[in-house]
């Protein structure tokens, strides 16, 4: 192969021709414009969904299922072939009914949504703070996996790796591998009490998805929770408010800690998501540092009212 | 066959002696920790087939621990047929037989020497009843030498931990590099390591020791076959005295003997199988060799009713004095650091559901199944914080894990009931204490104004929670005020966990800290007056 570099004219005339070709296309297509930017707009435009179980004795199977079928379907957030991590909070080793981690049947639903949906692989991924093992048979997320067929990772120190989150308090972090290491990423927090940045939610589901000294976190937890959630940055955030934890958080271990909220919000705009949750524990959600520090460095909105809301209610 | 059998037996219970990864709870009944996790296999079945344990936990606990039925019937088989235990069933046996076997160091002449009786083969005898009278007195020191707790724990606390180190040490800098097939040779190692070795880097306090002891122990094997079995082990002199009446009997011919001597050559516990000696019933390990190595077919084993009662044991006028003087001495030596009547250590935590300390050192058998199930690997043998009588006995040490709330694994295992065996529902709503946390001042982050924290409230298992934030102003170290939650400890609640004190960013020396102090086993140890 001969090499020759391009010279200044050529780069010229290349320069000339890509813009008359992209201006020609502007004119072309400049009466359309309005329909375009209507079709676009639809799509780009974030949505908030809330769904609500009233009946009694509802399925939250079902209800993940509604959830989602008003968000457009699966289909719209997994394609083919992709590989599907889902973050759910399964920290403690703690029963389902503490509300202390994910609900395993809002697991279980989505796994199996996203299988119909034809990912290539499913994995659970969580870095719990009790012994994973223990926590794996205890949420209920174990159980999930066995059902399914979906990959359980267990987090091993060597599946920690230093990256460069390049957040405005983290810069390089060790981060739980199989998360970056997805076609696409599914949040699915539990909502609860937190003694020091008021709630935990979903961009906080983040802290348990690295490594290294994440005690150390706390310094400056809000700061710390947006420089991950824009890291990771999901595809979509469900978060399980089927039961919240309302006092003692967030570990709990009472079922007097526990209230019945029969809610699940799916949204894929981060802030939106936790702004909504923030609302069943009669926060505003710009007192919850982290929510207010979200919008500030344009990871969402806590109005979710402007989005596209929807509510199913079953 | 059947020594390797129970040889993999053995090791196979032993590595099932942890939590594993596949464990499935069906979540619909699972309900505030009314699931109890257990282990699927009966890891401490070689524990209730050790007779030694029974008989000194039975003479110090004076009551029948369940399970070790196993136990007396290796008692009947060796009325029976001798000490065929060790040559058939008991796997550090079987391990010494392998090592002494393969490649021997003594070649002809000076194995045979090496076989004769000697009188240092006593000194099992005197460590029996060192073990049986210092049962009597309280202290049960079996576990330091009895063969299963000494194979188990070398086992699992040493040898398993050093080799998983340098596995996973290896397969930790294969997940560094930058080349892809090497990550996933590390992470497909890892999987298939695991189970195994542990998922993390196991640690245990002076492993070292236990490892080196064990090497050591192996060694002896090169200066005379079997030097453990037949010099040192408290169980094989044990059976080895109700071996006396065995009616499977090792008949000689002398006519035949030609004076060969490879039956001594091969006599792995210088039982004096040579015709023309007599036999000693109490020494043979039942290993055979002597009966496959004679060409003439001068000497068979053979059922019958022995006419006159053989040989017996011989233990030696000083084993049996010096046995009984040591095993008076040293429950009461074990005592005089006080740790027993006084003021116990405040570093020793104790495993949930352990026994008052008293009938602790009564029971356990320092054999580190507790050690080696626990799944954060908290509990570690003890150096000084139990004092000589408790050395190596279980210790929960909290800057290296801490004990999961829900979590009964250590009291399941436990083969005699030093642990006594709680339920999760118990232990959580009895409450079992283990001892309680204090805070540090100086160490911790908001009291001392050094910036926000609240690790160890947000990891408090309990509810409601032991420790409490209150909003307060502080000082920084350059006098500004500042407003911070600083934790406080509330003993009503507090059950000595030990998470607080695991999870403080303050490493090696936590800003609060558990003491035994409060832990429920101890009346004496008790701080509030009503709880």
């Amino acid at each position: 192969m001969n090499y020759h570099p391009i010279n200044r004219r050529e780069s010229i005339k290349k320069i000339l021709k890509i813009s008359g070709g992209l201006a020609l296309t502007g004119i072309i297509t400049w009466p359309y414009q309005k329909t375009i930017s209507a079709w676009a707009g639809s799509n780009n435009k974030k949505f908030i969904i809330e769904g609500i179980g009233q009946s009694h004795e509802y399925s939250v199977k079902v209800l993940t299922r509604k959830v989602f079928e008003a968000a457009g379907g699966i289909q719209k957030f997994v394609s083919k072939q992709d590989v599907v991590v889902i973050k759910p909070n399964i920290s403690w080793a703690r029963s389902p009914d503490l509300a202390a981690t994910t609900n395993p049947e809002v697991l279980e639903a989505v796994v199996e949504l996203c299988q119909e949906a034809g990912a290539k692989k499913i994995r659970i991924a969580d870095h719990t703070i009790h012994d994973a093992r223990r926590c794996f048979a205890i949420t209920g997320a174990g159980m999930v996996a066995k059902r399914t067929g979906a990959d359980l990772v267990y987090p091993r120190s060597s599946l920690m790796r230093n990256m460069k989150l390049q957040g405005h308090r983290l810069d390089v972090w060790p981060v739980f591998v199989p998360l970056v290491e997805a076609d696409k990423v599914i949040n699915l927090p539990v909502a609860k009490v937190h003694s020091l940045s008021g709630l935990t939610l979903g961009m906080k589901n983040w802290i348990g998805a690295v490594g290294g000294r994440r005690s150390a976190l706390h310094q400056d937890i809000h700061l710390t929770i947006v420089d991950l959630a824009q890291f990771f940055n999901p595809t979509i955030t469900l978060i399980d408010a089927t039961r919240i934890m309302v006092a003692n958080g967030p570990s709990g271990g009472s079922s007097s800690d526990v209230a019945i909220s029969n809610r699940l919000i799916l949204s894929d705009d981060p802030v939106a998501a936790d702004a909504k949750a923030a609302g069943l524990f009669n926060f505003r959600p710009q007192d919850i540092g982290f929510i207010h520090l979200g919008e500030k460095w344009g990871l969402g909105t806590y109005e979710f009212q402007k989005l596209l809301q929807h509510k199913v209610i079953i | 066959m059947s020594q390797a059998f129970f040889l993999i037996l053995f090791i196979y219970l032993l590595i099932e002696s942890r939590l594993p990864q596949d464990i499935y709870l069906d979540y619909s009944i699972a309900l505030n920790a009314e699931q109890n996790i257990e282990l699927g296999y009966p890891v401490k079945y070689f524990f209730q087939l050790d007779p030694l344990i029974w008989i000194t936990s039975l003479i110090s606990g004076h009551q029948w621990i369940k399970g070790f039925g196993w136990a007396l019937g290796v008692v009947v088989l060796t009325f029976f047929s001798g000490r065929i235990f060790c040559g058939f069933i008991c796997p550090f046996g079987t391990l010494h037989h392998m090592v002494s076997y393969i490649r021997p160091a003594l070649k002809k002449q000076n194995m045979v020497s090496a076989n004769q009786k000697h009188p240092s083969q006593r000194f099992k005898y005197f460590l029996l009843i060192l073990f049986l009278t210092a049962a009597l007195f309280g202290l049960n020191l079996t576990g330091l030498l009895d063969p299963i707790a000494f194979f188990f724990r070398s086992l699992a606390l040493a040898v398993f931990p050093g080799i998983g180190t340098g596995i996973k040490e290896l397969l930790d800098i294969a997940a560094k590099s930058d080349m892809k097939i090497l990550n996933y040779i590390s992470y497909g190692g890892e999987v298939l390591i695991s189970p195994v070795f542990g998922y993390g880097y196991e640690a245990f306090k002076a492993a070292w020791f236990m490892g080196i002891l064990f090497l050591f122990i192996l060694f002896l094997n090169r200066i005379r076959p079997r030097f453990w079995c037949r010099t040192l082990c408290p169980l094989g002199a044990l059976l080895g005295v109700f071996a006396r009446f065995s009616i499977l009997r090792l008949e000689k011919d002398p006519e035949k003997c030609t004076d060969c001597n490879l039956c001594l050559q091969s006599c792995q516990g210088a039982a004096s199988p040579v015709p023309g000696q007599k036999w000693d019933v109490s020494e043979c390990m039942f290993c055979f060799n002597c009966f496959n190595a004679c060409p003439e077919n001068a000497i068979v084993f053979k059922w019958r009713w022995p006419k006159n009662v053989s040989k017996k044991p011989d233990m030696g006028r000083r084993a049996v004095l010096g046995g009984l003087l040591a095993g008076l001495s040293f429950p009461f030596l074990g005592r005089l650091d006080g740790r027993v009547h006084n003021v116990s250590d405040a570093r020793l935590i104790r495993p949930p559901g352990s026994l008052p300390e008293k009938d602790f050192l009564k029971l356990c058998q320092r054999c580190g199944l507790c050690m080696k199930v626990c799944p954060t690997n908290v509990i570690n043998p003890t150096l000084t914080e139990a004092g000589m009588a408790g050395f190596w006995t279980p210790n929960l040490i909290m800057i290296q894990g801490y004990c999961e709330y829900t979590c009964t694994l250590c009291s399941g295992v436990c083969p005699t009931g030093a642990i006594r065996n709680l339920s999760g529902k118990e232990k959580i709503e009895t409450p079992v204490r283990i001892g309680s946390a204090y805070i540090d001042r100086g160490r911790c982050l908001p009291w001392s104004g050094n910036g926000p924290c609240i690790v160890c409230e947000e990891h408090c298992p309990t509810s409601p929670k032991a420790i409490r934030l209150r909003q307060e102003t502080t000082r920084s170290p350059s006098g500004k005020a500042v407003n911070v939650k600083l934790p406080y400890v509330d003993l009503k609640n507090c059950v000595g966990c030990g998470i607080c004190e695991y999870k403080c960013v303050v490493k090696g020396n936590p800003a609060i800290k558990v003491i035994a102090a409060g832990e429920s086993r101890s009346v004496a140890n008790q701080i509030l007056l009503k709880l």
